[in-house]
């Protein structure tokens, strides 16, 4: 009997109000005003008269608009490929090949996600730019002359070793999951190890390298940071909207190419539905018998090789940028004539009001999240009341929209209108709110999950009050995932770039922001030591939370 | 009304679900002495469990009044009721030591930490919990996490002790030793316990009266004995242990007359509802029921009797148990006695008979 206790007391219905105003005000408003401003050229009242395509008829007329329509989607699907096809065999030899220190594997493989994708972008520059290490190697030793890292090229090598991880860490989670016994049973039916993998596991894990891939196809199509430093003239749609904001301060064209971006996004969406199905295979079982490992030799060399491989050159970027921080003297050479702590005296008189910015945003942004997140999660997974899928729905909206889109939407929005916020903190602060609300939603979900309802109806039944239960059962026990979901919050917070480039203003420049312009005005020695400075800020953000959780790095970012 | 009673009228619950309303519980009445161990009995999904939680508070009734010594508890919720409850998942506080766990009710009541102290360490004690103090409830076994969640409901001294599926979760062996440990602290304390099971053996072990749910209804209330020898439906004589059922047809002034032409009257008498009939498929007008122990079972034919032929003797040890095919039966007959019984062996043909002070008679409604 299923049923849930049903209350007489006014907390859901507060509760509700509230949550219904604040993703009103700071969610669906800015979508919606922003949706509207899309179909309104520039500079004229946003009134039902004034609705016309002409910001999207551009998509047509323009070359830059087309071509940069033609490169998103060339870029995000390219990516999406590379990402999960490095990524599978590296989730099968950990999950089914004996690999030592394969914990300080799982860790290594969330650096990428931890550190924010443009910081590292630029050191592929630095080792296959045209007078790059690697570059200068190979043209002069076999003649190999590599495409430009300019463009394309280098976007989608960037973007791929950044993003493989989401792939990769779901899919390595399901395949260890799953039922050891299924595949032995079509082993003992006699299906040769091929044919296992082409017909068991491969369809087993289908839906997860469906949802993998749709976050790095999401994260791709929103990342405005590594086209800015790698792209040169190459626009894709985010570098498009940095370009007409900044540029022409064009706001209802931003927001028709933010709009066009959703698009591709649905229509991605759409597709790995189609793909994966409404198909959920839950093999979980009681058997706590760990699946067979092979431990041929060839699948253990090939299975070290490639997984020590892979992290190796995903870590590259940031491998670079604490490298050539601390290059003193490198122009001309192939490697720095001299080493020192000169690039972080450079910085140390500019980097304070920055990381200070970045830390006081991103707290107080996260202390929001995390209060909020935690209420609607409560009563989301406690209460039974009518249009509970809206608010599920609602607050996991965030999460297929690209980061750029928010920006764009929080700056028309916020530009004009019945609340004006533009240059202010508050708007950045809403801004990761809103961008990071659904991740704090989702890490105190899955702590609540863990606590047993009947642990609250036990200690009511003893007399507690609602209160007290709260104070003395609930919150300690999901006090450690709240913690964990407010670093890891906090952390992806601190580097954050395509929210934060829309919405800073020169009081509110961040780290982030920072890093970026010297980046893109190539001063690359003051931009390693401040990247290294976030990265490794971030790293032991993320190791605190492992350790106060006793999750793995990895667990936490699945 | 008396002091420490609790009374239940016409209880009802009904659940609204996708496919409608749904009656979960339907017009129960119970009433429940002080220090009394009653049972809520009868398969999943059949009320009981729901009952508990609304007597609980956990949930709300749709009607009905629930009341304990006089006094309707619908106003209260359930922090004010004074409840001691143990879940089917014992639900302890993970991060709270054995001793912490048992003295939240007290801590909440605010009671003084030396009394808090002094009442807990008794109450563990008398649980075989003695140097488990400091332990968590992750480091202790089952058997121990269910002692633990008996003190932490008992130690406030609760006007109810609630009980909802305790010993689902233990092995078969430990169940016994369980349920002998709860009735014995229930009657040591003298509180009311009311019980949920679906185990009729456990019911009928340890309770004083057991209420017989079926499909939201309680279908009848006795003491074990009574539920067991004198069942006034065919689904409670069918749930409680094991029982045969013979199709008759009605004679008048009491007297039935069964397939193979045999007259009796039996010991007691019910009315028989179409639905119940329909329900066991029986089509005559009348059905007579017997335990297995009260079949007697003879190797020669007799006029006043039922034919039949052993399909299987099992000797059980205590107890021999022959399966007897019969035309005038619904089923194969079971019948059990304590010794197997001289010449009658397998593939037999045999004449069933019992006293007829043993049978139980279910009557139809049309029949005189």
């Amino acid at each position: 009997m299923g049923a849930r206790r049903v209350l007489r007391d006014p907390f859901p219905i507060l509760v509700g109000v509230i949550t219904a105003a604040v993703l009103g005000i700071l969610l669906i408003y800015p979508i919606g005003k922003a949706l509207l401003s899309s179909f309104v050229p520039q500079g004229e009242a946003l009134a039902l008269k004034n609705l016309s395509l002409v910001n999207f008829q551009r998509f047509v007329t323009s070359p830059l608009y087309k071509s940069a329509l033609v490169n998103s989607i060339l870029v995000s699907l390219a990516t999406t490929f590379f990402a999960t096809i490095l990524a599978l065999p590296a989730a099968y030899a950990m999950a089914r090949i004996k690999i030592p220190l394969k914990s300080l594997a799982m860790s290594l493989s969330v650096i990428p996600l931890i550190a924010p994708p443009f910081i590292g972008a630029y050191s592929w520059v630095l080792l296959l730019g045209r007078r790059g290490i690697v570059t200068v190697f190979l043209q002069e030793n076999l003649g190999i002359t590599l495409p430009s890292i300019f463009g394309p090229f280098g976007i989608i090598l960037a973007l791929s070793l950044s993003y493989f991880p989401f792939v990769f860490l779901i899919v390595q989670g399901a395949l260890a999951a799953a039922d050891p016994y299924i595949e032995e049973s079509a082993a003992i039916a006699g299906a040769r190890r091929w044919r296992i993998l082409r017909t068991i596991t491969f369809p087993l894990v289908a839906p997860s390298i469906a949802s993998g891939a749709l976050v790095v196809f999401i994260r791709a199509l929103g990342n405005v940071g590594v086209p800015s430093v790698l792209g040169g003239d190459f626009y894709v749609l985010p570098t498009l909207i940095l370009f007409q904001v900044e540029g022409f301060f064009n706001l209802n064209g931003a927001a028709a190419i933010a709009v066009v971006n959703v698009l591709l996004v649905l229509v991605f969406l759409l597709f790995m539905r189609r793909f994966s199905g409404k198909k959920r295979y839950v093999t979980l079982t009681g058997t706590t018998q760990r699946s067979k490992q092979n431990d041929s030799l060839g699948a253990r060399v090939f299975g070290n090789v490639y997984v020590w491989g892979l992290l190796a050159f995903a870590l590259v970027p940031q491998a670079m940028v604490v490298f050539s921080s601390f290059a003193e003297r490198w122009a001309g050479t192939l490697l720095p004539t001299s080493y020192g702590l000169a690039n972080y005296r450079l910085i140390l008189g500019n980097v304070l009001e920055p990381i200070f910015n970045s830390v006081w945003l991103a707290g107080v942004a996260t202390l929001l999240a995390l209060a909020f997140g935690t209420v609607t999660a409560y009563v989301s997974l406690r209460r039974r009341f009518p249009g509970k899928w809206l608010l599920d729905l609602t607050i996991m909206l965030p999460f297929v929209l690209p980061g750029i889109v928010t920006g764009v939407a929080y700056l028309t929005t916020f530009n004009s209108g019945p609340i004006v916020l533009t240059g202010t903190s508050a708007l950045l602060v809403f801004g990761y709110f809103v961008r990071r609300l659904a991740y704090a939603f989702r890490s105190v979900s899955a702590s609540i999950g863990q606590v047993d309802p009947q642990l609250e109806e036990a200690s009511i039944i003893c007399g507690a009050s609602w209160g007290g239960t709260m104070r003395k059962v609930t919150l300690p026990l999901i006090a450690p995932g709240m913690l964990a979901g407010a670093i890891l919050v906090f952390s992806t917070l601190i580097g954050e770039l395509s929210v934060t480039i829309m919405l800073f203003s020169g009081k509110t420049k961040t780290v982030s922001i920072a890093i970026f312009e010297y980046l893109t005005s190539h001063r690359i020695a003051p931009a390693s030591a401040m990247g290294t400075v976030v990265i490794v800020i971030t790293l032991l953000l993320v190791l605190l939370a492992s350790r106060l959780t006793g999750k793995s790095m990895a667990d936490m970012f699945k | 009304m008396q002091v420490g009673t609790l009374s239940v009228r016409g209880l009802t619950k009904v659940f609204e679900t996708k496919d409608g309303p749904v009656t979960a519980v339907d017009d129960v009445n119970l009433e429940v002495a002080s220090g009394e161990f009653f049972s809520l009995l009868g398969p999943s999904g059949c009320g009981k469990t729901t009952t508990l939680r609304m007597i609980a508070g956990l949930e709300t009734s749709t009607s009905g009044t629930i009341a304990f010594g006089g006094r309707d508890l619908a106003p209260l919720p359930s922090a004010s009721r004074n409840l001691g409850m143990v879940f089917q998942s014992y639900a302890l506080f993970p991060h709270l030591t054995v001793l912490e766990n048992a003295a939240y009710g007290l801590r909440v009541r605010r009671t003084p930490s030396v009394k808090v102290k002094e009442r807990v360490v008794h109450l563990l004690e008398l649980l075989g919990l003695g140097g488990l103090h400091g332990r968590y409830p992750s480091d202790l076994s089952g058997g121990q996490q269910q002692r633990v969640s008996i003190a932490r409901a008992l130690a406030y001294e609760p006007d109810m002790f609630l009980l909802d599926e305790p010993l689902a979760n233990l092995d078969a062996k430990l169940r016994v030793q369980m349920r002998e440990e709860i009735r014995r602290i229930q009657k040591e304390l003298g509180v009311l316990a009311l019980y949920v099971t679906h185990d009729q053996e456990e019911a009928m072990s340890v309770s004083d009266r057991i209420g017989v749910f079926r499909l939201g209804k309680l279908m009848q209330v006795g003491a074990p004995t009574e539920i067991y020898r004198n069942p006034t439906t065919l689904f409670v004589a069918d749930f409680i242990g094991k029982i045969n059922f013979f199709p008759a047809a009605s004679a008048g002034k009491g007297d039935v007359t069964l397939g193979s032409g045999w007259s009796v009257r039996p010991g007691s008498r019910h009315p028989l509802s179409a639905a119940e009939a329909a329900g066991f498929g029986v089509t005559s007008d009348a059905v007579v029921a017997v335990r297995p122990e009260h079949l007697a079972i003879e190797r020669h034919p007799a006029e006043d009797g039922i034919p039949g032929r052993v399909r299987r003797r099992l000797f059980l040890g205590s107890t021999t148990r022959y399966f007897v095919t019969c035309d005038a039966s619904l089923k194969e007959v079971i019948v059990e006695t304590p010794r197997p019984i001289e010449g009658v062996g397998e593939g037999d043909g045999v004449t069933l008979s019992f006293d007829p002070s043993d049978g139980i008679a279910y009557v139809g409604s049309e029949s005189p």
